[in-house]
């Protein structure tokens, strides 16, 4: 009843199948970059990619979920390679960060779908809440991913996580790439 | 440990110069303050633990042998960049490669006393007229030590670089001048003649890294004054480098106090009953425990925790309790509320400031009065209330974001009955907060329920909870009232604020540990200087006079971003505004012909509606005006809104603000932004009623935010400036909700004088 596939992995929650997913995903999976904020759909905190569908997840149960897919901000890349990931730190999108992994699920889910999106289906597809006002950016941010989708613009502005010692030592003068020798 | 000597209070600079002979004649004129020896003046260590390979500078500094330089930043990054800012400042003044820099949250510490932000806060409360100078140096110096001593880490006020832009550029200076003598004692070479670059000390053609020479350089002895370094080429001070936080926030990986996992933890959810003198009465024990997923429930006489498998079950289980809870004395409701500003009012109040004899030039001339009146306002941060709590043998380890982390530590302390010395508390990132973690009830919470239950648990607070239980900013009711001089101009001006004395429940709150009814009632008819802050005009007006009528209105009240200015800004610019319409005059050149004595706010209102295309205020123009200066700061916002079919549609802000010498411009637009759309929210919503002891509000859409499609054109431009740093943070908040009314008066004819603006006109 409870059988899906996370982040490209199957799971089998033993939990109580009216679980909502979101508290799956947070609290037995320790996916921890879905939020919660509401519980209500309101705020889209946790928002997730069900079948290329932006979804809270608060509102979903896990029964409700057997069988499809589920990608959360930790499956969108491994590497914050993502289009909209690159973009939002482009454009220096999060304040606080708390509301953003919700933000870049459904901005991701809308590009998917259209990588030409005009204002009134950025407006339709963005209902998540942010307190901190990162809604100007967070359209100029989408504007700017989908320019990347359609390769008219490259963008490497966050680095990826994990950079060896060495490798950095080779890109910055200042670091010693071993100490000891 | 070698490095720096650390001393806090007897700096040169921002510290008077009193000799114990002045204080003691001070502390008696000022009326028997308590001075004892013990204020004297101290050296602190820093309590700084370095990772093998890694040597301690001093309290902002650490420098690794592989070349890492970590600073420290004792601030609670809740969005607003610190977290990025105060190692910029450092990494300029040292010299080091933007790429090597690394982050920590400060341990708490003397050395990270935030000063600055309780000498304002003091002065507020208690305002400097008519105390002699040298008194008033005294009493300040006091109040620093003061904080020095407990550690007063606050988070507050837009302080974070005007507090520590100082002491990190000296602590850079200090560590980049023994990175220089080490390399000079190899060089066999004056160290003084050495510079920094890229995490590299130079001279002549001579390089070697900061990482190869820490270790020896940790060992020198600091020169008595710091030497700073010459301005460089390519300076990162001013520069738009990306945040530090932001590749972390775009992959889900940041943590925040609720992300902490820990072997054998589990989830509580928490009921606390209304406000006010609230307790426990009743609970349906076997039906919560039947709950699925569910563990341990916690009885506390002021709330009931659901401990369980998963947050959600524990929640779930919370509505099987079925808490009845009873609360003493009358319920707060809004019609309370409302019937207390009202009362308040009408009676006395306190004189907080003047200029000129305003009663005299009022005497026998046409008084223009109005009453405005601003409802109260929810932080609604996306983040409810979150901690995690682990007890380990006799230890206790919180993790938790918190804006007063030494008085929050003390706080679970004194509540688990443990040593502040067994308390480790692991400073978190605030998924917004704008205030809201200077309360930190939540992490008490959690420690008495890991304390209870004897594992490691996670309380979250759920939404309703933190719309019910999160005490907002006050409401207030004003009277304004001016004369007029022959030209049409503001003569007179009195602004009766009626408002609770919000910063005395503040700090009985944060200082003195009371539950929230308690401070409430201990700080009714106080007089509360920082709680109609703002209001003093910046316009030359002759004679002016500002009054504090506390207010009694039951319900606890908090700070919040923007503080008094969001609602003394509205009283003023929107009164301004009707003065100026019954002079018939433009809005811009009537506050013009008064700001001659504010160039700043002056130059930024000339440029915003010049950016703006300002039309001269024209019924149906759909524009309106409102400038501010707090903080050492100054804006100007130049509106376009209009009532439409869809309700209240804000097309078009253009904020044009002067904060002095900006760290970083990328971070202060970003939070001039946020700011403005923060103050949009106050001015539509945001808030909530009250019946029965609690907020009729219990969803999140029920408070009216704004989304994406409802945010305006935003505009952002920075006037170039040397001036020192001024407050960022909250200065966009208080001009937003005046611009939209004066714009809407322009639209419609119509005054709005109440907030949020889509309630019934006053």
């Amino acid at each position: 009843m409870t059988k899906f596939s996370v982040n490209d992995r199957p799971v089998e929650y033993r939990m109580d199948p009216d679980t909502p997913l979101l508290w799956a995903l947070r609290d037995a999976s320790n996916l921890t970059g879905t939020k919660y904020g509401c519980g209500t759909g309101d705020c889209g905190a946790c928002t997730v990619d069900i079948d290329g569908e932006a979804i809270r997840s608060c509102l979903v149960t896990i029964a409700e979920c057997e069988g499809r897919l589920v990608t959360t901000i930790e499956g969108l890349s491994r590497d914050r390679s993502h289009p909209v990931q690159q973009a939002w730190v482009a454009e220096q999108v999060p304040q606080c960060g708390f509301c953003q992994s919700g933000m870049i699920m459904a901005a991701a889910v809308l590009l998917r779908g259209n990588s030409s999106p005009s204002d009134a289906e950025i407006d339709a597809a963005m209902t998540n809440i942010c307190r901190c006002g990162t809604y100007p950016r967070i359209r100029a941010a989408i504007r700017r991913a989908a320019r990347v989708l359609r390769g008219e613009e490259r963008i490497a502005a966050a680095p990826p996580p994990g950079i060896r010692p060495e490798d950095a030592a080779r890109a910055v003068p200042a670091l010693h790439p071993s100490p000891d020798s | 440990m070698a490095g720096i000597r650390d001393t806090v209070g007897t700096r040169a600079r921002g510290t008077p110069r009193v000799t114990r002979r002045s204080l003691l004649i001070g502390a008696t004129a000022a009326g028997g303050l308590a001075v004892a020896w013990s204020v004297w003046p101290r050296e602190y260590q820093p309590n700084l633990t370095a990772a093998e390979g890694e040597h301690i500078f001093n309290a902002f500094l650490k420098i690794g042998d592989d070349g890492h330089v970590s600073t420290i930043v004792p601030q609670c990054e809740m969005g607003q960049g610190v977290s990025t800012l105060l190692p910029q400042i450092i990494a300029d003044e040292i010299g080091a490669d933007w790429r090597t820099i690394a982050v920590e949250s400060a341990p708490i510490s003397p050395l990270y006393a935030n000063t600055l932000v309780v000498d304002e806060d003091s002065a507020a409360f208690m305002p400097r007229a008519g105390v002699p100078d040298f008194v008033a140096d005294v009493r300040s110096w006091v109040r620093r030590e003061w904080a020095v001593r407990h550690a007063v880490m606050l988070t507050a006020n837009s302080s974070s670089v005007r507090m520590f832009e100082g002491p990190c550029r000296d602590a850079a200076a200090q560590a980049r001048a023994l990175l220089m003598m080490e390399a000079a004692r190899r060089w066999d070479a004056d160290w003084t003649e050495c510079d920094t670059q890229d995490g590299f000390v130079l001279h002549g053609g001579k390089r070697l890294r900061f990482g190869d020479l820490a270790a020896g350089a940790a060992k020198h002895e600091p020169p008595a004054q710091p030497v700073y370094r010459a301005s460089s080429t390519d300076p990162l001070y001013g520069k738009e480098l990306t945040r530090l936080d932001l590749p972390a926030k775009v992959d889900g990986s940041a943590n925040f106090a609720g992300d902490i996992r820990l072997p054998d933890m589990v989830y509580a959810s928490i009921r606390q009953g209304p406000f006010g003198a609230t307790r426990v009465k009743s609970i349906d024990k076997r039906a919560g425990l039947a709950s699925p997923g569910m563990l341990y429930v916690v009885e506390h006489e002021r709330w009931i925790a659901a401990v369980a498998r998963n947050w959600w079950a524990a929640n779930r289980a919370l509505d099987r309790f079925a808490p009845v809870f009873e609360t003493a004395g009358e319920p707060i409701s809004s019609e309370r509320i409302d019937a207390a500003l009202t009362r308040a009012l009408a009676a006395d109040g306190w004189r907080i400031a003047r200029a000129g004899d305003v009663e005299g030039a009022m005497e026998g001339r046409t008084q223009i009065a109005a009453e405005y009146l601003v409802a109260p306002a929810l932080h609604a941060p996306v983040e409810t209330r979150t901690a995690t709590a682990a007890i380990e043998g006799d230890r206790l380890r919180v993790w938790v974001a918190t804006q007063a982390p030494a008085q929050c530590r003390a706080a679970i302390a004194r509540a688990t009955g443990l040593a502040e010395q067994a308390v480790t508390l692991f400073p978190m990132m605030a998924g917004g907060s704008f205030d809201a973690c200077l309360d930190h009830n939540v992490a008490v919470q959690a420690a008495i329920i890991a304390r209870e239950i004897k594992r490691p648990v996670h309380l979250a607070w759920s939404r309703a909870e933190e719309i019910m239980r999160g005490p907002p900013r006050a409401p207030a009711r004003a009277k304004m009232i001016a004369t007029l001089n022959s030209a049409g101009g503001i003569d007179a001006l009195v602004s009766r604020i009626a408002v609770p004395s919000t910063n005395h429940e503040v700090r009985a709150r944060l200082f003195d540990n009371m539950p929230g009814d308690v401070a409430q009632r201990a700080s009714v008819g106080k007089p509360d200087a920082a709680a109609v802050e703002g209001a003093a005009p910046t316009y030359a007006i002759p004679h002016y006079a500002v009054d504090h009528c506390p207010a009694d209105i039951g319900l606890p009240t908090a700070r919040w971003r923007g503080n008094a200015d969001s609602y003394t800004a509205f009283f003023t610019e929107c009164f301004v505004d009707e003065l100026a319409a019954r002079a018939g005059s433009d809005p811009l050149s009537y506050r013009m012909a008064m700001l001659g004595g504010s160039p700043l706010l002056a130059h930024c209102l000339l440029t915003a509606t010049t950016l703006g295309g300002w039309e001269g205020g024209l019924p149906g123009s759909a524009q309106g005006l409102a400038c501010h200066s707090m903080r050492g700061s100054h804006i100007a916002l130049m509106a376009t809104a209009r009532q439409s079919d869809k309700g209240l549609q804000v097309e078009q802000l253009v904020a044009v603000v002067d904060a002095g010498r900006l760290v970083n411009p990328a971070i202060a637009r970003q939070q001039i932004e946020g700011g403005l759309i923060f103050g949009l929210a106050a001015a539509v919503g945001a808030t909530t009623d009250y019946e029965g002891g609690v907020a009729t509000a219990r969803k999140l859409h029920q408070l009216g935010l704004p989304k994406l499609s409802q945010s305006p054109e935003i505009l952002v431009e920075f006037v170039d400036s040397d001036r020192d740093p001024g407050g960022i943070g909250e200065i966009g908040v208080p001009v937003v909700a005046p611009a939209i009314a004066n714009a809407m008066f322009a639209a419609t004819g119509r005054r709005i004088r109440r907030l949020p603006l889509s309630g019934q006109p006053l």
